[in-house]
């Protein structure tokens, strides 16, 4: 039964991950948030945390006395219980942290493995609001089982507070002790109990690590200064250094000290410290609150920003993440920053901090270090001005003592704080299209017109946009608004309590200047009322009253005042509702916007396409490339999930904030610059022309060539269909000319096309009717060279891509002209026509080779022509079969007949008068005894000698086109017209997808993985082809695959007779020495391969007897740890699990 | 418009005016230059849109300009329709020197005669002319007085100058928009006043607010009434003097 659901359980957290990243494109319930993202967002962990257990507890806060206790002195419960605070709520357990916290949160799976915003009470993950505490694992020292009544399941856990002190060996680190006790059942008890053991075996290794990071905080420095902690013992204490702290240190902080009252907030905040544990270990009680209601210390408050943001776990983690990303990308060059370098002047100009080189230094850095790790949002302005404002306050030590010199390892506290800004705390607010700003503007608005409805009808009546008021207010978070002493102030619960106090602030501030406001009619007037209340914030909100105390409050902190108390109903949960609500039009607008944006800084090229047209390509371009990603995303996740060996994560850290919490798949929401890569052309344009789609869909596609899809989807069928690459859609196929095609449209060579690329790509294609131009836009597509000629192999490669477009017919695509309807009337004639073309292709390749040029006319044989003739015959009687199943039907290439060729007989001459002897590598020819020996083999060989070069030129080719009508005819509608795009609607149920005008309906359709609409398409034309019910279909595909099979035995024969001139080439002796060179070959690739064999056999020896001892020997050496000492059999005893270092 | 505002003698009026163009075209000086008079380095973090008034005054009235400075970085341009949603005028920039600039500028016409309200006021304004050879005197005139560039001045392109927009290339697709048309220098100050003077005689007394409290009404009719035939000649009409 408990395996079970234990089973049960741990399915869901596999499958979950998908559900927070399932996007746009899923239905409303699967877009909210996961629950491993609400649990991260409530306690601010890194993206590599995951709820792993949770239980109902009782924490109990020892009174003060004891809270420096020794290690050993543990106090038993019940004498504790009288004593000190207790705290009922949810203990939670991830990977690598240990969090409390009274607030009502559960993100446990419920049954239904929803991702519901009612099940995570009511913070939904706002951040480390109620009282409790994130410990990371590695800062608990020991944990304790407490004896206590049966039922009762009570641990103690010790940490490492002020670990900086306890370097020395004699010192005793204060450790900091709490109770809490289990309130659930004995296995889901003991079950808890398990995964904190495990965890903190784990978390044995990140001690130092984690000394390395407390170390530069100034809460060490704050509780080590006071000395009464240790002062008897060693002496080196005395010389630690006051940690830097931000800009202000040395340039002065903003406002005035006294007046802001630090000393005394020092003060309070060394008590509370000492009392509750600092940094890591830092316990949040309702004073903590409080405290930082009132506004931080200036010292104090990089690091309660930190804490309170968590950027310190994110730094805890990786800590040498900023250093390394400024030197890997030291002197590399970006649009990123070449604009952050026109702000750095323009950034808080007026502090003096950054009129310095040092702050101006720093400013860069950190904002161009953050533009490398996200690249997507890169540099948006008004990070500069968020990024100067913490940068006062925001510094480590500035002579680091463990972790490495490197200078700017000191600002790598502003660097984590914008990471975790950007994408966490204002999601989508700094992004290229900045969504998430407009989207909370939108949000913003709504919360007025709720909260003050006279206010907002004012405003709608005199038709003032709120939101180009207050759009700066969130988006530099008042930095640039308020005067700094007060913004900062603001901060300073922002980064505790969430998003959220952003629009509880800025709801508060209309409220109080609602009288005025109503008074403005117009955006100046509105502007210039809040603007001069923002100049008088540190006024008196009550000038004029008798009583003292009142007169004593400020604007700002009424505003406090407002803002929390009459606006505490604006919960986290409100702004994700209304975010919900608002999202998909704000989006839609974006899209609309960019899309108009876009298709007008097409160029000019695209003015040969319709309007219709180049929207459709916007739809169709976006809808692949988003489809794709969306897939490549879920296969990944699948993969990591089938990887979850669970250590890799830790590293990725990176990539795992921007992770699974973004949504990504919308013009909307991502960056412009998207680009196609080789397989999303080919997905992009199976969508378009349906000879794109391939014939052989996998498994084992051998269509796919390189791409071998199977490691995507190897596991995934446990838990739903497996995921094609392609979505749903139809497989493409992969043929030269789509690589061609692709190569030739990538103008920049980034071998991946832009919007851009595509439609200047279809304006040559089907922007021109011009039979000429796509005759030479065809020719050019195989002049690989650009030499103006096209050799053998690109001719056979030209007739193998006319097969390969006309395979599925090319009837109704070239129907539109009538004159062609004239020429084979009647619908039942189609698959006579399509026949037809395969003749008329392969008529082509005779004509192409009777008409080419040698590649050296001065050599021309006039030879043997006699001799040729018979290799000629030979040629053509090997292939006879193949040419009767193509010269079905009319008699296409009479004209050949006729042609002024050499061969008096025979209209089967492709290759007639070349025989150069030219070529160096066959001396052989002009040798008669070899002749004898190999009549044989050249007699075929000849007629397909690659040794005998011959190009044709664009007049040449020309010329054979325009021989053939029904080249011709391709040539001059039936090419283009292969493409659907809008204005050429498909038969069926494709038209619905070619009316799209806006992205949104495109998007949509993505949603839908883009199965109904490609698979629309796609069926469309295919029904298109053949009228149903009509045997046609089956006997035209014989035919096609029949002409394919020609071409591939022309090229097979191809390859055999250069493997034959080579082996000749390569020896003027003979066959004997042929055959030796083979033994010879032969002998020594056996034993290479034994030599191979070997080899893999040792490394795998190597590599299992290097792992094993590691693997076994983990436990016992490296980690200190005492495991689980069972004191007594009992169950009851007491159990220690001991960490000491 | 001669016999307008009879029962008030000078009416004030606000009009809401957005500035769009392409990054470091010289919005923001242009604005500069128009409100203080001034040229010089923005130090001014723009955060979304920057706001500023000025007053111009008319013969017959007042207007006051409520100017949006829209921030230069490309990503901001998503922001852009907030802000010439209700905007009555716009002031479209590009830079003589540089040919993409007009190319973004023709985008935001086509976005404003699409999405802002149907009787906007759109003035297209190629700035930096001081950067323009200076050798053409004429050239200068051609600007100042819009339609008057007829010349072919083929030596624009070859002299040592910097430009790169040829007078005659906008001019001719302002016309074709019936778009308002000035080259302008906000370094030297050249044609700035001019540009805002025009726009203001350009903007329909239908489609003014009142002072305020006055407006209510007026405004929600704004969008219908204001409809406005401007041609060509309409932009050179009779100069009136502008108080700033
Ligand atoms: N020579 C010259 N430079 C100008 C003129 N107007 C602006 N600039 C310069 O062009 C740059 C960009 O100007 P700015 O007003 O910030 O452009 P914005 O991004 O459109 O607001 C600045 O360096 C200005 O000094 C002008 O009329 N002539
Ligand atoms: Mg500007």
């Amino acid at each position: 039964m408990f395996n079970l659901t234990n089973l049960v359980q741990k399915a869901q957290q596999l499958i979950e991950p998908t559900l927070s990243i399932a996007g746009p494109t899923s239905s409303e319930r699967d877009r909210r948030p996961s629950k491993a993202t609400l649990f991260r967002h409530q306690f601010r962990l890194p993206e590599s945390q995951s709820p792993l257990q949770e239980i109902t507890a009782e924490l109990t806060l020892s009174p003060h006395h004891t809270t420096r206790g020794t290690p050993g002195d543990v106090t038993s419960p019940e004498k504790e219980r009288g004593q000190g605070n207790h705290y009922v709520g949810k203990l939670h357990l991830s990977e690598q942290y240990l969090c409390f916290s009274t607030q009502g949160s559960s993100f446990l799976n419920s049954a239904s493995l929803s991702s519901s915003s009612s099940f995570t009470g009511q913070t939904h993950g706002a951040g480390p609001a109620g009282n409790g505490f994130t410990l990371p694992l590695c800062a608990i020292r020991r944990v304790e089982r407490l004896h206590s009544q049966s039922y009762m399941f009570a641990l103690a856990i010790t940490t490492w507070n002020g670990l900086a002190d306890s370097k020395s060996k004699n010192a005793v680190p204060s450790g900091q002790k709490l109770t809490v006790q289990l309130a659930g059942s004995r296995i889901q008890c003991e079950r808890f109990c398990d995964g904190l053991k495990k965890g903190l075996r784990e978390g044995v290794r990140e001690v130092e690590n984690l000394r390395a990071v407390v170390m530069q905080c100034y809460s060490e420095y704050l509780l080590s200064e006071d000395g009464d902690d240790k002062s008897h013992g060693d002496g080196g204490k005395k010389t630690r250094e006051h940690p830097d702290t931000g800009l202000g240190m040395v340039f002065k902080y903003p406002g005035n000290a006294r007046k802001l009252r630090d000393a005394t907030k020092i003060r309070l905040w060394r008590e509370y410290l000492r009392e509750n544990g600092r940094s890591a270990t830092l316990i949040r009680q309702p004073t903590f609150h409080k405290l930082i209601r009132v506004g931080l210390p200036n010292r104090l408050r990089g690091e309660i920003w930190e804490l309170t943001s968590g950027a310190f776990f994110l730094r805890l983690q990786n800590p040498k993440l900023y250093t390394e990303t400024l030197a890997k990308y030291s002197g590399r060059e970006s649009l990123a920053i070449d604009e952050i370098e026109k702000d750095l002047n323009r950034s808080l100009p007026e502090y003096p901090g950054f009129q310095s080189e040092e702050g101006i230094g720093r400013l860069r850095r950190v904002l161009t270090a953050y533009s490398w790790t996200n690249a997507d949002v890169g540099y948006c302005q008004a990070m500069n001005i968020v990024v100067a404002a913490l940068l006062m306050y925001v510094r480590p030590w500035l002579t680091l003592i463990l972790s490495n010199t490197s200078r700017y390892q000191s600002e790598t506290q502003a660097f984590f704080l914008l990471s975790i800004l950007c994408d966490r705390l204002l999601p989508g607010y700094y992004s290229t299209t900045m969504y998430g700003t407009l989207l909370d503007q939108r949000v913003f608005e709504s919360l007025v017109e709720k909260t003050m409805p006279i206010l907002w009808d004012h405003l709608v009546k005199y038709d003032v946009q709120l939101s180009v008021v207050s759009l700066p207010w969130f988006l530099s978070l008042y930095i640039n608004s308020m005067p700094l002493i007060f913004a900062f102030r603001v901060l300073d619960v922002f980064f505790l309590e969430g998003p959220k106090v952003l629009f509880q602030i800025g709801l508060a501030i209309l409220r109080i200047n609602g009288e005025e406001l109503l008074d403005a009619t117009d955006d100046g007037t509105f502007i210039s009322v809040l603007k001069s209340y923002f100049a008088r914030l540190d006024e008196s909100a009550h000038p004029k009253s008798e009583n003292p105390k009142l007169r004593a409050v400020t604007r700002f902190q009424e505003l406090m005042v407002v803002a929390f108390k009459e606006f505490a109903g604006i919960t986290q949960n409100t702004i994700s509702e209304q975010r919900a609500k608002h999202k998909d039009l704000v989006l839609a607008n974006i899209e609309s916007f960019a899309k108009r944006t876009s298709i007008r800084n097409l160029g000019p090229e695209s003015k040969r396409l319709s309007v219709n047209d180049l929207s459709f390509l916007y739809d169709r371009f976006f809808a692949t490339v988003y489809a794709r990603e969306q897939r490549a995303l879920i296969m990944q996740q699948e993969a990591d999930r089938k990887a979850k060996a669970g250590k890799a994560k830790a590293t990725e850290i990176v990539t795992g904030f921007a992770g699974s919490s973004v949504e990504q798949g919308r013009v909307g929401l991502g960056p412009s610059d998207t680009q196609m890569d080789y397989d999303g052309f080919r997905e992009f344009l199976a969508g378009i022309a349906k000879w794109a789609v391939t014939d052989s869909p996998s498994p084992p596609p051998e269509s796919n060539g390189t791409q071998s899809p199977h490691s995507y989807f190897g596991g995934s069928t446990r838990t739903r269909p497996p995921m094609s690459q392609w979505g749903s859609g139809p497989e493409p196929a992969d043929h030269d000319f789509m690589k061609r095609l692709f190569r030739r449209w990538d103008t920049d060579m980034t071998d991946a096309l832009t919007l851009q690329n595509v439609v200047t790509g279809f304006a040559q294609v089907k922007g021109t009717k011009d039979i000429m131009s796509n005759i030479s836009y065809f020719f050019e597509l195989y002049d690989d060279d650009g030499d103006g000629r096209v050799d053998r192999e690109g001719i056979l490669r030209i007739s193998e891509a006319l097969l390969f477009l006309s395979r599925r017919g090319l009837g109704d695509t070239a129907s539109p002209s009538p004159s062609l309807t004239d020429l084979h009337a009647g619908s039942p004639e189609r698959g006579n026509r399509d026949e037809q073309f395969l003749s008329s292709v392969s008529a082509f390749i005779r004509r192409c080779f009777e008409y080419a040029d040698p590649d050296h006319p001065s050599n021309q044989g006039n030879r043997d022509v006699d001799e040729v003739k018979d290799d000629l015959d030979n040629f053509a009687i090997g292939a006879d079969d193949e040419d009767d199943l193509i010269d079905f039907g009319s008699e296409p290439n009479t004209p050949v007949a006729n042609s002024p060729s050499q061969s008096k007989h025979h209209t089967k001459t492709p290759l007639s008068p070349v025989t150069s002897t030219t070529n160096p590598l066959t001396p052989t020819q002009s040798n008669s005894s070899d002749k004898d020996r190999h009549l044989k083999a050249k007699e075929a060989n000849l007629a397909l000698d690659p040794n005998k070069p011959l190009h044709i030129t664009l007049p040449t080719f020309r010329m054979v086109i325009l021989a053939d009508e029904i080249l011709e005819q391709f040539f001059e509608i039936g090419f283009s017209a292969s493409f659907k795009l809008a204005d050429a609607p498909l038969p069926s149920s494709a038209s619905s997808s070619s009316n799209l005008t806006t992205f949104s309906n495109a998007g949509k359709q993505v949603a839908a993985n883009a199965a109904v609409g490609m698979a629309g398409v796609v069926g469309g034309a295919g029904a298109g082809v053949v009228p149903p019910g009509k045997g046609l279909r089956g006997m035209l595909d014989n035919i096609v695959s029949d002409g394919m099979r020609v071409a591939a035995e022309v090229r097979r024969r191809m390859d055999e007779a250069q493997k034959e001139m080579d082996r000749e080439a390569k020896s003027g002796q003979g066959r004997e020495r042929d055959e030796d060179d083979e033994e010879e070959e032969r002998g020594e690739v056996g034993a290479k391969d034994a030599d191979l064999l070997e080899g893999a056999e040792t490394a795998d020896v190597d590599t299992r007897s290097g792992s094993t001892p590691d693997l076994l020997g983990a436990p016992q050496e490296g980690t200190e740890v005492k495991t689980t000492r069972n004191r007594s059999a009992s169950d009851a005893s007491r159990r220690v699990l001991e960490f000491e270092r | 418009m001669a016999d307008s505002g009879a029962s008030q003698p000078k009416p004030s009026s606000s009009v809401k005016l957005v500035l769009l163009g392409e990054a470091a075209v010289g919005k923001s000086s242009l604005v500069m230059r128009f409100v203080n008079n001034d040229f010089q380095e923005n130090k001014e973090p723009t955060i979304g849109a920057a706001f500023l008034t000025q007053k111009c005054n008319l013969p017959t009235r007042t207007i006051k300009f409520e100017i949006w400075d829209t921030a230069g970085q490309e990503r901001f341009a998503s922001l852009a329709p907030m802000y010439y949603r209700n905007a009555q005028a716009a002031l479209v920039v590009y830079d003589i020197t540089k040919p993409s600039s007009l190319t973004k500028a023709q985008h935001w016409v086509a976005e404003l005669q699409r999405q802002a309200s149907p009787g906007i006021v759109i003035a297209l304004v190629g700035n930096k002319y001081d950067l323009a050879s200076p050798s053409g005197g004429d050239n200068a005139e051609d600007a100042d007085a819009a339609p008057a560039a007829e010349g072919e001045n083929p030596e624009e392109e070859d002299s040592a100058d910097a430009r790169r927009v040829p007078t005659k290339t906008a001019k001719a697709y302002a016309d074709e928009e019936s778009l308002l048309f000035f080259e302008t220098s906000a370094k030297t100050g050249m044609n700035v006043a001019e540009v805002f003077t025009a726009i203001a005689n350009a903007i329909p007394e239908t489609s003014l607010k009142g002072p305020r409290g006055v407006g209510g009404q007026t405004n929600l009719n704004r969008q219908e009434d204001a409809r406005v035939n401007l041609t060509g000649g309409r932009a050179e009409g009779p100069k009136e003097g502008c108080a700033c």
